[in-house]
């Protein structure tokens, strides 16, 4: 069947289902699965924290993803028609939170965009090894306005990606560079497990400690990790899936990224504690655990120590950072065209030409992101305030769904037409039951357990704490909310004359 | 190595890689049926 030329998918579409999984599997795969995975594992008892981590897999994530594919391909909408269309009119300020948090995220991860492609610089140059402290260096790096010039590189860059578009954009950029992060990945991988003492880290990894099992903040940094890493709830995969075939699968292609991206985790989990435990001389496990805001310890001060030590050759020590950074480019610049072309979907649903859309995302995406650049308190409590916003997104997710009819959504959009694979109503019992009760918890706890960290929890001006949570959440609340009128008629009354 | 370590490592493997390359498989051979059935 011939895909209709018009419509809100301007006529494009990825060309196959592997394009489809490569891109999506793109936006799964971030920096979180390389450097966030190894420190809540770390943290959270090695093998005690991996049993929960793979239920949320089953319980969270592939729900969730498997949702946003439903939506977006029903719809054809970014998520604030989504929401309005799936869960009524009077709902689209939920769907246009969901843009907000991503949005939010993107201002600080092209940051993160941009360290990871100025210490690729580093590393291949030798200019990493020439220093003496990698503490001293990181810090001269992140006090100059070195950021700030990579943080402009690297949204110019993924502008022009999306602006190309879908096919000749999206899907050519991720085709190259997600097999390139793999197989990059699969070359450390091997080089670590090979190192001597590897398998000290290969032992701790899987280890349970039996004392942790039953500890609730194990299984919910495992429900937290499950949320950031796989991208499910963020509203990308559901702008993806705009541009997806009416003739393509979505339970399948969704538990294959799931289980896709987990599976990279993995593999950057093993490499990581292999070549830590293999190579440090001091406390392995301090290194590992040591966070600074997106990890800035372990992935920029400690790894390339050990880079340094990998061999007695330079040559082969630089090719080994050099590719490590690569591959840490290369999943952050796809999880950020994924961000980029939400907003710029967006404001396309809006009515705006998605060129004119995509120079305003880029523009406001640079400027709103540079106090992040530039600071990095401001950028951990960006990091802290919608980071947290995620759950919340994964939950209006459902809520729409359970607005609709859970069932109905089942029957005639997961297993309707291009169905592979038919769902059984176990997922009406986790949409409707269990992503709730995950999410009230979940909120809960990161609540509580800020108050107890801050007795000033209240105070709106600390970076991390509840009162800041809650005050930026409502004001951007508040003024969505305040404005969905406004949104639903600009999407619908074009739509609908 | 601990019998613990062995059983959460099979246990976790087990599910995530075996799970992907299942579905994979799973994703191959719907393809193949589709171009056989001219679909493509």
């Amino acid at each position: 069947m011939e895909e209709q030329k018009s419509g809100r998918h301007g006529g494009e579409f990825f060309s196959s289902r592997w394009a489809l999984i490569i891109a999506t599997i793109g936006i799964a795969v971030g920096t979180g699965n390389i450097w966030r995975f190894s420190r809540i594992v770390a943290q959270n008892g090695g093998g005690s924290f991996l049993i929960p981590w793979v239920i949320f897999l089953l319980i969270w994530s592939v729900p969730l993803i498997i949702a946003e594919f439903a939506i977006g391909k029903s719809t054809r909408f970014g998520p604030v028609g989504a929401i309005a269309k799936t869960g009524g009119k009077r709902f689209a300020w939920m769907g246009a939170f969901i843009v907000f948090v991503s949005t939010a995220i993107m201002f600080y991860y092209s940051v993160v965009t941009g360290w990871c492609l100025r210490y690729f610089f580093s590393a291949i140059s030798g200019n990493l090894f020439n220093t003496k402290d990698q503490l001293v260096y990181w810090n001269e790096f992140s006090s100059s306005l070195q950021p700030l010039v990579f943080h402009f590189v690297a949204m110019a860059f993924v502008a022009f990606i999306i602006y190309r578009g879908v096919t000749k954009g999206i899907e050519k950029v991720t085709k190259f560079m997600v097999p390139s992060l793999l197989g990059i990945l699969i070359i450390l991988f091997i080089r670590a497990v090979t190192l001597p003492g590897a398998i000290d880290g290969i032992k701790y990894f899987f280890t349970p400690d039996l004392s942790t099992i039953l500890d609730y903040k194990v299984w919910l940094n495992a429900l937290t990790q499950n949320a950031w890493d796989t991208g499910a709830g963020w509203g990308l995969i559901l702008t993806y899936a705009i541009y997806m075939k009416k003739k393509e699968d979505i339970s399948l292609n969704a538990a294959l990224i799931g289980f896709g991206n987990n599976s990279v985790s993995l593999l950057a989990g093993i490499t990581i504690f292999s070549t830590v435990f293999a190579l440090s001389s001091v406390d392995a496990m301090q290194q590992i655990s040591q966070a600074g805001p997106a990890n800035t310890g372990l992935t920029f001060i400690y790894l390339p120590q050990l880079f340094a030590k990998i061999s007695s050759s330079y040559v082969i020590n630089v090719f080994f950072a050099s590719i490590f950074f690569i591959a840490l480019f290369f999943a952050a610049v796809t999880s950020l065209m994924s961000m980029v072309e939400l907003s710029t979907r967006t404001l396309i649903d809006f009515g705006l030409k998605r060129q004119k859309a995509i120079i305003i995302v880029a523009v406001v995406g640079f400027v709103l992101g540079v106090p992040s650049a530039i600071n990095l308190d401001f950028f951990a409590n960006q990091d802290w305030v919608w980071g947290v916003g995620l759950i919340l997104s994964g939950a209006f997710i459902s809520f729409s769904i359970i607005r609709y009819g859970v069932d109905k959504f089942r029957t005639e959009i997961i297993n309707g037409y291009g169905s592979d694979v038919k769902i059984g109503k176990w997922f009406n019992f986790v949409i409707s039951i269990l992503i709730p009760i995950q999410v009230v918890v979940l909120i809960a706890w990161w609540l509580i357990s800020s108050v107890s960290w801050d007795p000033q929890w209240w105070n709106p001006f600390h970076s991390l704490n509840t009162g800041t949570v809650l005050f930026q959440w409502i004001i951007v609340l508040a003024a969505l909310i305040f404005l969905n009128k406004t949104m639903v008629k600009l999407i619908f009354e074009r739509e609908e004359p | 190595m601990n019998i613990f370590t062995i059983i959460t490592a099979v246990i976790v493997l087990g599910i995530v890689w075996g799970g992907v390359t299942f579905f994979l498989s799973r994703a191959m051979k719907y393809e193949k049926l589709k171009e056989e059935n001219g679909q493509k």
